[in-house]
């Protein structure tokens, strides 16, 4: 067995989860045991030199002080989860505004001919406040499932494909360092939502919020936005363990994620076109850098947005597979991810791994 | 249910939930923000302040949010250390007075020269080996290390091992200067 690493010197010092084949090893390596001695004194020494007289507080009246505070008020009637720490990884602020965007983006999409088959890939900014006030549009409708989407964790490739219609998941050829090689693989069925606009259902959320909205454009109300996502494959690397008990923080996130998922498409119904748009873009709350970022688009209907929250990560288009990408976050490896869209498949790698990586791993995939 | 009714319910839930959140979580951050200031009051100042940030941008039931304010409190409190070195010294006196007035004199300057040194020690720090090492030393397991920090919790032992070898020289530079 080879030597252990400083890290696990280091956690069996004070952690009680240390796998017991690595204290076993310690036990019998005189090599291991003389730098776990000297770990083990800068641990103690350092635990000293912090030691502080423990704090007392009173809870109750902190509280009322921090609830009775101006800006402990929402600005907004409603918060949305989508403003996550920057470390965290991509994949959860993903999945906050990509239902918002995807709003947007279809809405957008069916400007020009009614129906929507992106065949690339660009990034627009989005903050919190554009993912607010496009959350209200679906106050403007209801959505049905013709095709409910089904989720499915399997342990191999042939079985996830099976279950995603014959996807085949790609092959990561070589991992970065400190990414578990443990794989978890997710396939999701295809799925298809119908939204169907409301004006009665419009006035009533316009009427809720407390503000005036711009009128919906005339002749919408019954209009149709039928949207196909999926089918989806996904590479997970990490253990996933399940959180022990009630404590949500026990829960340990993927480290990389790997994802192929055919294009979604959307098609509508009498919806009048350029009146859309404008309508889209004049929901108040909507940002500047948004709007122009849109309108700079060419043609929105080969274009899958992905949305990047503007505060929280930063993002350049790239080339990759020898097509147009959108990579996000930085070298840091507090979080990256790269996108991009091939032969109608959109293809993701996100990770709490650096850039360049994701990058590598994007290109390398066969 | 009309739509206002129900958001007036939520919109209650939600103030029950952060609530909740307080109360379960208030102590930690202020300890977490104590081990940096080493002042119960500034300490508390942090922490309420970043419940504050928090209570304005995020949903109390989210489930990151515990780790968001054990990361931010860490962080607040450092980027105060870093603020002021004259601060600094003056809670390190502040807290002798309140906590160390068993120990004998000699003794009791040691200990405030080694508070002073290993927190000048700390402002000097990267953000990410202070963080660890802060939020280890108030308690926090190492996968609770791991979620305020968003990295795997394999990492927890090697980013603290660096840290504590960081801190050391730090502090080793300190002395001799």
């Amino acid at each position: 067995m080879a030597h252990l690493t400083d890290g696990t010197l280091r956690r069996i010092v004070d952690d009680p989860d240390v796998a017991p084949g690595d204290r076993a090893h310690l036990e019998e390596c005189a090599d291991c045991k003389a730098r776990f001695r000297s770990i083990d004194d800068d641990a103690h020494s350092i635990a000293t030199l912090l030691a502080v007289p423990e704090a007392q507080v009173d809870v109750p009246s902190a509280f009322s002080r921090v609830v009775s505070a101006p800006a402990a008020q929402p600005r907004f009637g409603f918060r949305w989860p989508v403003a996550a720490p920057r470390s965290r990884p991509f994949v959860f602020a993903f999945a906050a505004v990509i239902a918002a965007v995807g709003l947007l983006a279809t809405g957008i999409a069916v400007n020009f001919r009614g129906n929507w088959t992106p065949s690339t890939v660009t990034p627009v900014p989005v903050t919190v406040a554009d993912v607010q006030a496009l959350s209200q549009l679906a106050d403007y409708g209801s959505v049905t499932w013709t095709r409910q989407p089904s989720l499915q964790v399997v342990t191999n490739p042939a079985d996830a494909s099976a279950a995603a219609g014959g996807l085949q998941p790609l092959a990561v050829s070589k991992l970065p360092s400190g990414v578990s090689t443990t794989v978890t693989y997710g396939a999701m069925t295809q799925a298809q939502a119908v939204f169907t606009f409301s004006s009665d259902k419009a006035s009533a959320a316009a009427a809720a919020h407390g503000k005036t909205l711009p009128a919906l454009p005339k002749g919408i109300d019954g209009a149709q936005l039928t949207v196909t996502v999926g089918p989806a494959v996904a590479e997970i690397f990490g253990n996933l363990k399940q959180p022990s008990g009630s404590d949500v923080s026990q829960a340990s996130l993927p480290q990389l994620v790997v994802a192929e998922s055919s294009a979604p498409t959307a098609t509508s119904t009498q919806v009048t076109v350029k009146q859309i748009e404008d309508y889209l873009l004049s929901v108040p709350g909507i940002s500047k850098e948004l709007k122009a970022a849109i309108r700079a688009i060419g043609d929105p209907s080969t274009t899958l947005l992905i949305p990047i929250p503007v505060q929280y990560a930063t993002s350049t288009t790239i080339t990759v597979q020898g097509v147009r990408g959108v990579a996000l976050g930085d070298n840091t490896g507090v979080g990256s991810a790269v996108i991009w869209e091939k032969n109608h498949v959109v293809y993701v790698v996100a990770g709490s791994i650096k850039q360049s990586d994701a990058i590598n791993i994007a290109n390398n995939l066969k | 249910m009309n739509l206002g009714a129900r958001r007036m319910t939520a919109a209650s839930s939600e103030e029950a939930a952060f609530e909740a959140l307080f109360t379960s979580e208030y102590a930690r951050v202020v300890r977490i923000a104590n081990r940096v200031l080493a002042d119960t009051h500034e300490a508390e100042d942090v922490a309420q302040e970043v419940f504050i940030d928090f209570h304005r941008l995020h949903s109390a039931t989210a489930d990151y949010a515990p780790a968001w304010l054990h990361r931010a409190a860490a962080h607040t409190a450092l980027n105060r250390l870093r603020g002021s070195r004259r601060r600094q010294k003056r809670e390190v006196a502040h807290v002798l007075r309140e906590g160390d007035r068993t120990l004998d004199p000699q003794h009791q300057a040691e200990v405030e020269e080694d508070r002073r040194l290993v927190r000048a020690a700390l402002a000097r720090l990267a953000p990410k080996p202070a963080a660890v090492l802060v939020l280890r030393a108030s308690g926090l397991s190492y996968a609770e290390v791991a979620q305020a920090l968003g990295v795997g919790i394999g990492q927890v032992g090697t980013l603290l091992r660096r840290a504590e070898a960081a801190l050391r020289k730090e502090v080793t530079r300190g002395t001799s200067n």
